[in-house]
């Protein structure tokens, strides 16, 4: 199917643009065909600083329907990765602080850096307008509770929380670059490679660096000396993937 | 690997066999690029048959009968209307997409410097612009629209005729420049549906001059989600502060919370 619509991508969006019965604008109603309303039009800038693009509006050939779909799961999990993030650390931060005030730096940067990815994603899934998981107060509230209960439990199990759930990302992000590294290779042999995915692959790169960094700090602060060290990593752990596998679907 | 993670993976291990999404979600779920084009929304074929029968509908209304005419004006035979195993609802959809995919050129806001210094247009006046604008583009078939919303709510076409709804209201946003995406995403488009299918219920009845009572209607709809929202917003914001209150003020008194 895909080759046939290309080769005949002129004729679908010939009959996409010019409708064959007179179309009212509301701003000026008078029934004129659609054609010869357009060149009266004041052209403005659409929102979310889009001029470029409008004006210029996809020139490469479309994604696969299967491509879009990746990115946008992808995009979704990571905004809902980030989310929990930020509430884990703004949960931990005043027990911990608390006990063990030396700690309140570390946190601080942590959390600013996480702060960071939350807008960085928040801004992706406007643009690029993919939907939010529906599960969205129910990571906020299990986030919260999960931050807050390993943080009463003491430091080591906050730290153990910490790097059990950067261990999950860093690989997930890891993943998320590997599959965008393979399209990338794909694309630029076909000259196809834009800036918008080199600046994907470039913004997740970076952050699964900066996740694998809070891990290091984790375990530096002793989150290996957490008890019951197992059982705490491994049903962080697995809650983590399963969170993951529904925030791609819903 | 220790028990819980062997269950784990055991666990996904089936989510992941049994992974099934129903075509329809799927269809709605799409990363939007700006550097890659989007794929026409109708074949080649279709479009040139659909767009010719559309011209047909204030004549004869969605029946076949508009669509082998509209076959006929785009040089194929009337048979040719079996590639539309939808038949009427084809049709139906067909207005309802490409009027969803015209409101990016029909309506423009003034940009900042064309404003200059005068108030700024809000997200809500520019969501009734894009609303009115869209109730309007029905203006040419209002009369047949009542057959239409009968074709749609037939219950093989009911869900199709909800995703559409739940595209155009999610186009509505985010052409009045919308950028939250929390919960509040979801509610948004929710409400935005409903008025908008209850108005457009409404115009399909309205004899008023230049349809002033389906602005009133519409405004009324809007004045009561706002009030509505505002009370939820306020309620939720007092709860907040409450909560974070009361767990501070226990802090603060010792408990090692």
């Amino acid at each position: 199917m895909p080759p046939v619509l290309l080769s005949t991508r002129p004729l679908a969006r010939a009959a996409r643009c010019h409708p064959h019965y007179p179309v009212l604008d509301f701003l000026a109603p008078r029934t004129i065909p659609h054609a010869l309303h357009q060149k009266s039009r004041i052209h403005s800038t659409p929102p979310l600083d889009a001029l470029a693009n409008a004006a210029n509006p996809g020139t490469k050939p479309p994604l696969t329907p299967s491509q879009r779909d990746f990115l946008d799961s992808a995009l979704r999990v990571n905004q809902a990765g980030e989310l929990a993030a930020v509430l884990i650390y703004s949960a931990q931060t005043p027990p911990l602080v608390r006990s063990h005030p030396h700690l309140r730096p570390l946190m601080q940067h942590m959390y600013d850096q996480e702060a960071g990815h939350f807008r960085i994603f928040n801004s992706l899934l406007a643009k690029h307008r993919v939907r939010p998981t529906l599960m969205y107060p129910v990571w906020h509230a299990a986030a919260t509770a999960l931050g807050w209960g390993t943080a009463v439990m003491g430091r080591e199990a906050a730290m153990a929380c910490t790097e059990a759930v950067e261990t999950e990302i860093g690989g997930h992000y890891n993943e998320q670059v590997r599959v965008l590294l393979e399209w990338a290779d794909k694309l630029d042999g076909r000259g196809e490679l834009g800036d918008e995915l080199r600046a994907l692959i470039g913004e997740l790169r970076r952050i699964r660096d900066e996740e694998l960094e809070h891990l290091d700090h984790a375990v530096m602060n002793d989150s290996k000396d957490a008890r019951p060290y197992e059982l705490l990593t491994n049903v962080i752990r697995g809650g983590c993937r399963t969170a993951i596998w529904i925030s791609e679907k819903v | 690997m220790a028990p819980p993670a062997q269950l784990a993976n055991c666990v996904r291990g089936t989510f992941r066999a049994s992974s099934f999404r129903p075509t329809l979600w799927r269809q709605r779920c799409l990363y939007h690029s700006y550097e890659y084009s989007q794929p026409p929304p109708f074949p080649p074929a279709e479009a040139a048959i659909l767009s010719s029968a559309i011209s047909h509908v204030p004549a004869f209304g969605f029946t076949l009968d508009a669509l082998k005419l509209g076959a006929r004006d785009a040089g194929y035979l009337d048979v040719s209307t079996n590639l539309l195993p939808r038949g009427v609802f084809d049709l139906v959809n067909y207005h309802l997409v490409m009027q969803r995919l015209a409101l990016k050129d029909s309506v423009q806001f003034p940009t900042e410097a064309e404003q200059g210094t005068g108030k700024k247009i809000g997200i809500g006046a520019k969501v009734r612009t894009l609303t009115l604008a869209r109730l309007r583009a029905n203006e040419p078939v209002i009369h047949r629209w009542q057959e239409a919303l009968a074709i749609m709510a037939q219950p093989s076409y009911a869900p199709p005729s909800f995703a559409e709804l739940a595209k155009l209201a999610d186009e509505i946003w985010f052409l009045a420049g919308d950028t939250s995406v929390d919960t509040s995403w979801y509610t948004k488009r929710a409400s935005l549906s409903a008025i908008y299918s209850a108005t457009e219920v409404f115009m399909t009845q309205d004899t008023s001059k230049n349809f002033a009572e389906t602005e009133q209607f519409l405004d009324a709809r809007l004045e009561d989600v706002r009030k509505f929202g505002g009370f939820l917003g306020a309620l939720g914001e007092w709860a907040d502060f409450t909560g974070h209150s009361a767990v501070n003020v226990l802090r603060s008194k010792g408990l090692r919370i």
